[in-house]
């Protein structure tokens, strides 16, 4: 089965011959039809490139002259997750769901944890396919949704959760990445179903193991009921010679709120992208970006809330911090379609540098297309407040100590706003690893 | 303990300090006065080590050592604290753990053990509670959201828990109302002992009538024109700066 590909205009690069490769190896299955449009779609738009709009900070040139496989499907046995790399780790028994490179590695026990139904997307589109089809996005050329089409098109398996109950304790799904070249690829795909009245805390923790990390090209779909409740984060820690690119959808209905934690801790180049679509009146979003930069690491953040029904209200708060010669870019957008009177949005994005050579893009744009609406936006970037540094100093603390907690302090605004300790705790913990002075800031806990 | 010889000292090219001498001993309570753009904060920001503040010239010994020397955090450490004009706020690092920090470090630097957490918060709620200051404090971040009178309580709290040798106040008295200057000069007082020694940075003689000082001097146009006792300050509040300035000139 392969559709007859055209590509568009230009010599298609190694990357797009490759992918293409992958999808005439993949048998058919239930989904096959929205697979196929999404291929065809993807191969016609060819990979982003500095041009688009999106992605002009992020150079994919070498990634697109790379011929990409897939990623080894591993079992549970072989992947032996130490404690040190779960998120929760000793500090929270929290259920853990393993993915690895995009491949549930469920244990039998697995399919209600906590009053969460878990299970896997073949299974649900083998029982199901047509249920399964409103979870998989309208397709769309938009340049941000790229390679979501082509995660569309090539994953092969994913989670199903289905929130049913009000449920305290938080899930984590360990996304495993390990590969036997540089030129692995994989496509994890989650789905979120929050049952109208339901509430939950997902955590989604990206990890490496091992010498070779795939290009991770990652897909999670929530959708929220009336009146649902979710706080959903999404981790990246995977290492310096990572390439992650993850899109993220959450789609609203009435009254439903939704509070998402992007943590950037890691991964030579991660591109996180979050479209928040408040659907239905009354619905919220407070989108959180944390976005730390080190080494030459490049952080590339786009974040689209679209308000679309009136009374909705969306915020969204990023800290970035850019050591070394670390890129950080924070394109934030709300839109505001043409009846959604009343929506409410703020856009804050603040930039601290840490070196001269380290570098801050950060945008916010507002597209509005009511009347009666409230839409605000700030952004700012600089250095260490040289006042408050000599006010620490002159009572005696040491330089260290004090640009630390000044560092610390500057993400103050994102941890307070996590509402489940535990997840606090542990994505402080991973945070503090990540910054200068780690052993000081621990003290200060 | 403190010795200022010929100090001259410039900021963003601008000369401000233009040969300061001064000689604090220990036990001694010096009042500073001036008018505005006279070089006053400049020399209390010098003394602290502000490191933008180009030292220019002259010298500084604190308790025989070059306090020019010394970077700002180690001239606390050696006790010298300076009581800002405007504290500056700082949200995200808690009230009590700068001090905490700041004890510890003083601590420290003597070769002292850091101090037991619940020694520590039974003596800040001591102090806390000699300075009239809400229990809310001590949740809060550095200055967070403080009014310019909790400001100057909250500095001189610190200088109570720091104890140090020498303190120097920068109009901690500016912004107070009758009340809590009282407080302020409470806590001032409380530190008076034979070891330690007080300069105060004013615009005012009303301070000075709660902390009474042994020498008040004229800072003007970045020089000490003139040296008296207390009643000196209430001859400035009658007269103001100007004969001392012709006095000067003439």
């Amino acid at each position: 089965m392969s559709p007859a590909l055209q590509t568009s205009g230009q010599p298609a690069s190694a990357a797009l011959r490759s992918f293409e490769a992958q999808w005439r190896a993949r048998p058919a299955d239930s989904l096959s039809p929205v697979r196929e449009q999404a291929m065809q779609r993807f191969l016609e738009l060819g990979l982003p490139t500095m041009r688009d709009e999106t992605w002009r900070y992020t150079n994919l040139r070498s990634l697109a002259a790379q011929s990409f496989v897939d990623a080894p499907r591993m079992t549970r046995g072989e992947i032996e997750p130490s404690a040190s790399i779960s998120l929760l780790g000793d500090t929270e028994r929290a259920a853990t769901v393993l993915m690895v490179n995009g491949h549930p590695a469920l244990l039998t026990a697995d399919t209600t944890i906590n009053g969460i139904e878990i299970n896997t997307i073949r299974e649900v589109s083998r029982l199901d396919p047509k249920f399964l089809m409103r979870f998989i996005e309208p397709l769309s050329d938009a340049e941000q949704r790229r390679w979501s089409l082509l995660n569309t098109a090539l994953f092969v398996d994913g989670l199903y959760l289905k929130i049913t109950t009000q449920v305290a304790t938080p899930l984590v799904i360990l996304h495993v990445a390990t590969g036997n070249g540089v030129n692995d690829v994989a496509y994890p795909r989650v789905i979120i179903d929050a049952c109208p009245g339901t509430s939950a805390t997902i955590i989604e923790h990206h990890v490496a193991q091992g010498v070779y990390t795939p290009l991770s090209n990652s897909n999670t779909h929530i959708a929220l009921g009336s009146d649902a409740q979710l706080e959903h984060y999404r981790v990246f820690a995977t290492g310096g010679g990572a390439t992650h690119i993850d899109s993220l959808d959450i789609h609203q209905e009435r009254g439903s709120r939704c509070k998402q934690f992007t943590i950037a801790l890691g991964g030579g180049l991660v591109r996180a992208t979050l479209e928040g679509h408040l659907s239905e009146p009354n619905s919220s979003l407070d989108s959180y970006s944390l976005l730390v930069g080190h080494e030459d690491r490049h952080v590339d953040c786009v974040n689209i809330v679209t308000h679309a029904a009136r009374d909705t209200r969306s915020r969204q708060t990023a800290r970035a911090i850019a050591s070394d010669s670390s890129r950080i870019i924070f394109n934030s957008k709300v839109i505001v379609d043409a009846g959604a009177v009343h929506a409410d949005s703020q856009q804050s994005s603040r930039g601290l540098l840490l070196s001269p050579t380290a570098e801050i893009d950060t945008r916010p744009q507002l597209e509005i297309h009511a009347d009666e609406v409230k839409c605000v936006h700030g952004a700012t970037t600089g250095r260490l407040d040289p006042d408050m540094l000599f006010y620490m100093l002159s009572r005696g603390l040491d330089r260290d100590t004090a640009q630390s907690l000044l560092v610390y302090a500057f993400l103050a605004d994102v941890l307070t706003g996590m509402s489940v300790p535990s997840a606090r705790t542990s994505i402080e913990n991973a945070l503090i690893a990540q910054l200068p002075d780690s052993q000081i800031l621990r003290k200060f806990r | 303990m403190l010795k200022i010889s010929n100090l001259c000292a410039r900021v963003a090219g601008k000369d401000i300090l233009k040969g300061v001498n001064l000689e604090v001993n220990a036990g001694e309570v010096h009042a500073i006065m001036g008018p505005n753009g006279s070089g006053k904060s400049t020399l209390a920001q010098v003394l602290a080590g502000r490191e933008d503040y180009e030292v220019t010239g002259g010298s500084v010994t604190f308790e025989g050592r070059d306090l020019l020397a010394l970077p700002p955090e180690e001239r606390a450490r050696a006790g010298l604290f300076l009581g800002f004009q405007y504290p500056v706020e700082i949200p995200g690092v808690n009230n009590v753990y700068l001090l905490k920090a700041a004890l510890n470090a003083k601590r420290k630097a003597a070769g002292e053990a850091e101090v037991d957490a619940y020694d520590f918060l039974t003596l800040i709620r001591q102090k806390m509670k000699y300075m009239q200051m809400s229990e809310s404090f001590l949740t809060r971040g550095v200055n967070e959201g403080f009014s310019g009178g909790e400001k100057k309580r909250n500095e001189v709290l610190q200088m109570l828990v720091l104890e140090p040798k020498l303190a120097i106040l920068d109009e901690t008295d500016s912004g107070l109302d009758i009340d809590a200057l009282k407080v302020v000069s409470a806590g001032v007082n409380s530190l008076r002992d034979p070891k330690r020694a007080v300069v105060l940075v004013t615009h005012y003689q009303r301070l000075l009538d709660y902390v009474v000082p042994d020498q008040v001097h004229v800072l003007s146009g970045g020089r000490i024109l003139k040296t008296g006792d207390k009643s000196l300050a209430q001859e400035l509040e009658r007269r103001g700066y100007d004969w001392v300035l012709e006095a000067q000139v003439a």
